[in-house]
């Protein structure tokens, strides 16, 4: 049977030391700088590209119909969406201002993010899936006077296919997992919140 | 950039000890709480130029392992509670001494205490000073007092009902 006295002092006699060293955390501050700027430099080169090689066919092909040109710029549009608002999320993250917040207020920060993150990542999402399809739409009306008529209905039959599996099981599925993990996790940050009330 | 770095180095071996104690209450296993030690110098590093003198630099640093330690939940699933503990006594079988496995005993017991909870009583064994736990908290001396003897009872029960296990 122990006191609480008696328990501070085997905390103080604790063989429990950390074992990463000064250098290691110096180490990881500069490979962790780098990797977060490359992880971004490559995610706009590609984008840079995308973009390019989509302003590049609406310059270099001569599309017969202006539902094509439409469709590109839906595409340019979409992917510019997603980019830049995958940049400010990574401004947001890494804008450390917020850790220096009252543990509740840090809290009531995480959850409004992680809350946003579940939009961008269900609704948003459901949104962008609907521009893609509208942008293959407008494009399949171009094909239509380009292909052989079986070939189009052919395409047409996959592509719609293809956007009725993403929709109905992949979409489904994502949006399911998303919902039950962001629950756990807004039900662990209210939880802990409760036990920092000033009360 | 060399004075900013003597400055980290001070405070990193004036403080990595009692930030990893509070990482290891609050997870319950050596790895994670060096990763979070880790964590929260890292931070600790990049917001070096913020640091306003409005308190002291220990208690900064235990604002933002506090809240390095809170946001673990993004990214890490919490684990059973038997699973934590089955850990802690893993750490420990190196040198099974009666003094090693009691203070994996007093693991396990902070382990069963509530998050915010751990956090407190970690500062709390590291002798702390009230002012400076309340200000990390975000609670008033007076709430947090109230708390510390609960707690502090909480933890006094829950290690002697270990024990007798």
């Amino acid at each position: 049977m122990k006191g609480f006295d008696e328990i501070q002092q085997l905390w103080q006699g604790q063989k429990p030391e950390p074992n990463v060293s000064f250098e290691t955390v110096l180490k990881h501050i500069k490979s962790d700088r780098t990797s977060l700027a490359k992880k971004l430099f490559w995610q706009s080169m590609a984008v840079g590209a995308a973009i390019i090689l989509l302003l590049w066919m609406c310059i270099a092909v001569d599309f017969s119909t202006w539902t094509t040109y439409l469709a590109l710029a839906i595409m340019v549009g979409c992917i510019s969406y997603y980019f830049f608002t995958q940049l400010d999320d990574y401004r947001n993250i890494s804008n450390s201002g917020h850790l220096l917040s009252k543990p509740q207020d840090y809290i009531n920060y995480l959850k409004a993010f992680q809350q946003k993150r579940n939009r961008f990542n269900t609704r948003n999402y459901a949104i962008y899936e609907a521009c893609i399809a509208v942008a293959f739409a407008l494009y399949g009306i171009e094909m239509y006077f380009v292909l052989p008529f079986w070939t189009f209905i052919g395409s047409v039959i996959f592509i719609v296919f293809w956007f009725l599996i993403c929709h109905f099981v992949f979409m489904k599925q994502y949006i399911s997992n998303e919902n039950a993990r962001i629950a756990e996790m807004i039900g662990n940050l209210e939880r802990i919140k409760g036990q920092f009330r000033d009360r | 950039m060399s004075n900013q770095r003597q400055l980290f180095q001070k405070l990193f071996e004036d403080n990595s000890k009692k930030v990893y104690h509070l990482c290891y209450g609050y997870t319950g296993d050596s790895d994670s709480a060096n990763d979070l030690m880790q964590e929260t110098f890292i931070k600790v590093w990049q917001n070096l130029d913020k640091f306003r003198n409005q308190s002291q630099f220990s208690t900064w640093i235990y604002r933002i392992a506090v809240n390095t330690c809170l946001s673990y939940l993004r990214t890490a699933k919490r684990r059973a509670t038997d699973e934590l503990n089955d850990n802690i006594i893993e750490n420990y079988t190196e040198e099974p001494t009666e003094k090693h496995e009691q203070v994996a005993l007093l693991y396990k017991s902070i382990a069963q205490l509530e998050e915010n909870e751990r956090i407190i009583i970690t500062m709390v064994l590291d002798e702390v000073p009230y002012p400076e736990i309340a200000e990390i908290a975000g609670i008033s001396e007076g709430n947090l007092r109230v708390k510390i003897h609960r707690i502090k009872h909480k933890l006094t029960e829950i290690y002697n009902s270990n024990e007798r296990v």
